[in-house]
């Protein structure tokens, strides 16, 4: 097994939240991602044994669903939103903007492992478009300076949390509306941040 | 049943049984959807979208997947309208943009349903002028199945069949949209006992089998119906051939027995019959040699033997017969020895079996109709593989499954309770009451038991087996499927009289009573537990004939060697299944060389000792075999050739077993049989010999323990005779339990009534037999 106790006692607690065993794999596929970064070959054997069904049967799931990483990413992965509202505000142009800056194509990571592209499909923030998620923390209304100045900004300071609400503050523009987190406390790695993932910063 | 419901499609009324899924309900009227990935043994997923039809609704006329969708009473179904052939060659054009249109490589075509039904209901012409996706083509998803995924058309039946099934899904849908693709995990191939069902349901040429691939066109094949005689479950086939060469075999769907299903075993265990190895002519051995002689010159030797009619002759026969080689045998001897027989099968202890007057005897298709299952047997996934997947479906349709023994962990997993090392002992004896097993009290007493019921290990006593049934039958409303596991044993059952099992072979054959033995298809020098003792047997005898497909370690000590021909499409007769159901094996294929039927043999043998014998003929011995039952009952060839009855015929019919009970404490280890092993006829089948040349043994956590155990190897020890082995670790087993799978040449000539001795070892050596 390549997850340590903790990781493995974390797993278990997820596990009994559920009536069935493998109900609990999405959320064991993205505690295996803020492991990894990615969803390993050997996370998925140990998942398959956690929750009893065969290791392709996992890597079914965790191919299936794009937000599990087959490959290692950098630090910060940077989704650009290209659907329908983001297009037509102007996401095209943020596309190429965090392009240019980062110099990475789709789905490609650089060097110093800091910053993985993807242009995605629909984020679910249409009333804020175009949007941009760091670590699946979501920044609505991204205007094309602005998606450099938090490029600069993550290349800059390398913060070890990124929090919606604080690039919100600094990058944002116009919001779709308010999400009610009452404390978005941020994503700790490329997993989205959970609570029970602890993917999240502790509560304050 | 409820009543049923009415339906008009395409303008004619037609009946069928509610719940039933539109396409069934069409095809049971004779009106033909094309599909791809429905199969009436799997659930409907409703993938493929070509069986489209329209249905008239409250808002007009919709299409629907007639797949996935009921029939309801009143029900107007069109499938053959406009609309519907636009959706169909729509449907076509989508799955052929990715379809490589290899056909003229590709071993499919001529019985792809694919390019048939793009003949019947495509568009015709292509629009499409991109380039296809591409894959490695093609892949090794194991040893014996390869993987074109470009010829994929993503139907999702092999993936059903392994989840639903087989109940081993190594092989599933990865990633998603244009990228998906059908595939293993890394370094987990799809190891599955029934990976051949896969090959035969894949509806495009995108699973095939290394034992088929590039060997014939399916015009070009010869085909017959057959009954399988690997195990006793005698599952239907179908044989073909090219060019009287035995190719390929397909399960044939026989709703009472396999299904369509086959284990790989039966499937590929075919390849023997093509190998240059294959005894061809007669051999006699002189000064310890073997060298060839003419069949007439056997027969006139032999004939000198037996011509006073006061030989003492004896049988050892093994499975793979038919009735009527089996009934040939029994008027042989009935001919030229007075006193009364017994006949030798090739089984280590022939247990007595649960037969007697107070016994219900269940059908394979009484599972599905109980309750509950009980078994306490070998494990039935190596011995009997379908009626391993009959239990799967049955526990899928709700039937709950009580498993007795640590040696029946296959089904464990399926198992509402399993009865493992905590209630059955070392020595096979439950130690627990039965009675005060709690699991036991609701899902058993008073309910409709089927028992499947035999032994674990050659050397369990009757009396634990019966001790079971015994508290079954009081408690509940039982019936017996008795799990002798070998061939056509029961035929041998049907047609013999005082049918024994090696052990009491080697108490009982001497140079006293044995002038002349036929060993016929059967090797316990190289696959028994009585192996030494067999062999030294023999080697006492005057006169030994044995009758076979290859040498082998047996057939090599007899003085005549005389080629058979296989029982797999060679030759014509009956076979009898686990629940006596008679069905006919089929020819195909000329029989090589000089090869004979053993009734050939025998009958040409008393002819030309100048015997007299009624039978000299197949229909004879047929008739022969079955002439105790009504005549229109009765499992002769022409009944039996009837369309009605191409399924077979159930006759039950008491065996006379007079095998002696064992004593399970003499054993220090206990043997079994692996669905794999390295018999002469496994070794010369490609496919089947890549699978069963390891030689494994399985140890209980105590004994990785006591013996210190560290690395994957081990050395197994008696006197001076050693073995180096891989083990692997069982945790059901309880204590000390080693096991050793017999039907492995060397690992057999261990002494079972002795300790064995066990050291770790580090050796490199590869460790198969081949």
């Amino acid at each position: 097994m390549s997850w340590d106790d903790k990781l493995l006692k974390q797993a278990k607690k997820i596990i009994k939240l559920y009536p069935q065993k493998r109900s609990a794999l999405g959320p064991l596929l993205h505690l295996a991602q803020s492991k990894d970064g990615y969803i390993s070959d050997d996370s998925i054997t140990v998942i398959s044994e956690l929750v009893g069904i065969t290791e392709v049967q996992v890597k079914s799931v965790s191919t299936f669903y794009s937000m599990y990483k087959q490959e290692p990413t950098g630090k910060y992965l940077l989704s650009v939103c290209k659907s329908i509202s983001c297009e037509i505000n102007n996401s095209s142009e943020v596309i190429n903007k965090v392009q240019e800056f980062t110099g990475l194509n789709n789905n490609e990571t650089d060097e110093e492992e800091l910053f993985t592209f993807e242009a995605v499909e629909c984020i679910g923030a249409c009333g804020g478009a175009p949007a941009v998620q760091v670590n699946y923390e979501t920044v609505e209304g991204v205007t094309p300076e602005n998606a450099i100045n938090l490029c600069k900004w993550l290349k800059d300071t390398k913060p070890d949390v990124v929090v919606a609400d604080e690039m919100q503050e600094n990058f944002g523009g116009i919001k779709s509306f308010d999400w009610a987190i009452q404390d978005n406390s941020g994503a700790t790695s490329t997993a989205p941040g959970f609570q029970t993932l602890k993917t999240t910063k502790a509560k304050k | 049943m409820s009543e049923k419901v009415n339906l008009n499609v395409n303008g004619i009324d037609i009946e069928s049984d509610p719940n039933k899924l539109l396409i069934e309900a069409c095809e049971d009227s004779g009106i033909h959807i094309p599909r791809f990935c429905w199969h009436k043994r799997l659930d409907p997923v409703g993938m493929c979208r070509m069986c489209l039809v329209e249905v008239e609704t409250p808002r007009g006329k919709m299409l629907v997947p007639s797949c996935t969708t009921e029939v309801s009473d009143e029900m107007v179904v069109d499938t053959e309208s406009d609309v519907v052939k636009k959706a169909q060659e729509g449907v076509l054009e989508f799955l052929l943009i990715n379809h490589p249109l290899d056909c003229p490589i590709c071993d499919k075509a001529g019985e792809c349903p694919l390019q048939d039904q793009t003949m019947a209901y495509g568009p015709g012409e292509s629009r499409f002028v991109e380039e296809k996706r591409h894959f490695e083509k093609p892949i090794n998803i194991s040893e014996i199945i390869l993987l074109d995924r470009e010829r994929c058309i993503l139907c999702a039946r092999c993936t059903r069949f392994s989840d639903e099934i087989s109940g081993d899904p190594l092989i599933e849908f990865i990633q998603r949209g244009n990228k998906t693709e059908v595939n293993t995990f890394p370094n987990e191939p799809f190891k599955s006992y029934f990976s051949g069902n896969t090959v035969q349901i894949c509806p495009v040429g995108a699973l095939t089998s290394t034992s088929y691939r590039f060997k014939a066109r399916p015009w070009d094949l010869k085909s017959t119906r057959s009954t399988c005689n690997g195990c006793s479950m005698g599952c239907s086939i179908e044989l073909n051939s090219s060019q009287n060469k035995m190719l390929r075999i397909l399960g044939v769907d026989n709703d009472a027995v396999n299904q369509g299903w086959l284990c790989d075993k039966g499937r590929y265990n075919f390849e023997y019959l093509n190998s240059d190895s294959r005894l061809k002519t007669p051999l006699k051995k002189i000064d310890n040699e073997l060298v060839e002689i003419e069949i007439q010159d056997v027969y006139s030797e032999l004939s000198e033997v037996i011509k006073d009619r006061q030989t003492k002759v004896n049988f050892l026969l093994g499975s793979n017969l038919t009735n009527e080689d089996y009934v040939a045998f029994r008027e042989f001897s009935e001919i030229i020895s007075q006193s009364e027989k017994s006949f030798y099968l090739n089984d280590d202890k022939l247990h007595p079996g649960l037969f007697g007057e107070n016994v219900d005897l269940a059908k394979v298709d009484d599972l599905n109709s109980s309750d509950a299952i009980v078994v306490w047997a070998e494990d039935l996934k190596e011995k009997i593989p379908v009626l391993y997947l009959r239990i799967r479906q049955a526990v899928k349709n709700g039937v709950k499954l009580v498993v007795f023994g640590h040696t029946n962990e296959t089904l464990s997993d399926i198992a509402d309770v399993f009865y493992g090392k905590e209630t059955v002992s070392e020595n096979f004896e439950i130690v627990k009451d039965i009675s005060k097993l709690k699991e036991i009290k609701d899902l058993v007493i008073g309910k409709n038991i089927t028992a499947i019921l035999g032994k674990s290990t050659p050397h369990q006593s009757d009396t634990s087996v019966t001790k079971l049934f015994e508290f079954l039958n009081s408690n509940s409303n039982s019936k017996v499927l008795n799990a002798y596991s070998k061939g056509n044993t029961y035929g041998a059952f049907q047609t013999l009289e005082n049918v024994k099992g090696l052990n009491d072979f080697v108490n009982e054959i001497s140079e006293e009573n044995t002038d002349l033995l036929f060993i016929v298809g059967a090797d316990p020098v190289g696959r028994s537990v009585y192996s030494n003792q067999i062999k030294s047997i023999i080697e006492g005898l005057d006169t030994v004939v044995a009758l076979d497909n290859f040498n082998h370690e047996t057939s090599e000590l007899a003085n005549f060697l005389i080629p058979m021909s296989s029982t797999l499409g060679e030759k014509e007769g009956t076979f009898t299944n686990i629940e006596f159901r008679t069905s006919r094996i089929d020819k195909l294929v000329p029989s090589p060389g000089q090869t004979v039927s053993d009734w050939e043999f025998m009958t040409s043998l008393m002819n030309f000792a100048g015997l007299t014998v009624e039978t000299n003929s197949l229909e004879s011995l047929n008739k022969k075999a079955y002439e105790n039952l009504d005549s229109s009952l009765s499992p002769v060839f022409d009944n039996l050739d009837k369309p009605s009855n191409l399924d077979g015929m159930v006759n039950v019919s008491k065996p006379k077993i007079s095998s002696t009970d064992n004593n399970s404490n003499e054993a220090k280890f206990f043997t079994g049989e692996k669905l794999y092993g390295d018999s002469a006829t496994e070794r010369h089948s490609d496919s089947i010999s890549l699978l069963g040349s390891k030689k494994y043994i399985e140890v209980s956590e105590g004994v990785v323990e006591k013996y210190n155990l560290t690395s994957s190897k081990c050395i197994l020890i008696q006197d001076e005779f050693e073995v180096a082995v891989r083990y692997e670790v069982n945790k059901s087993f309880p204590n000390d339990l080693i096991y050793i799978p017999t039907n492995r040449r060397e690992l057999n000539k261990f002494d079972f009534s002795r300790e064995i001795m066990i050291i770790p070892s580090q050796v490199k050596e590869a460790l198969n037999v081949n």
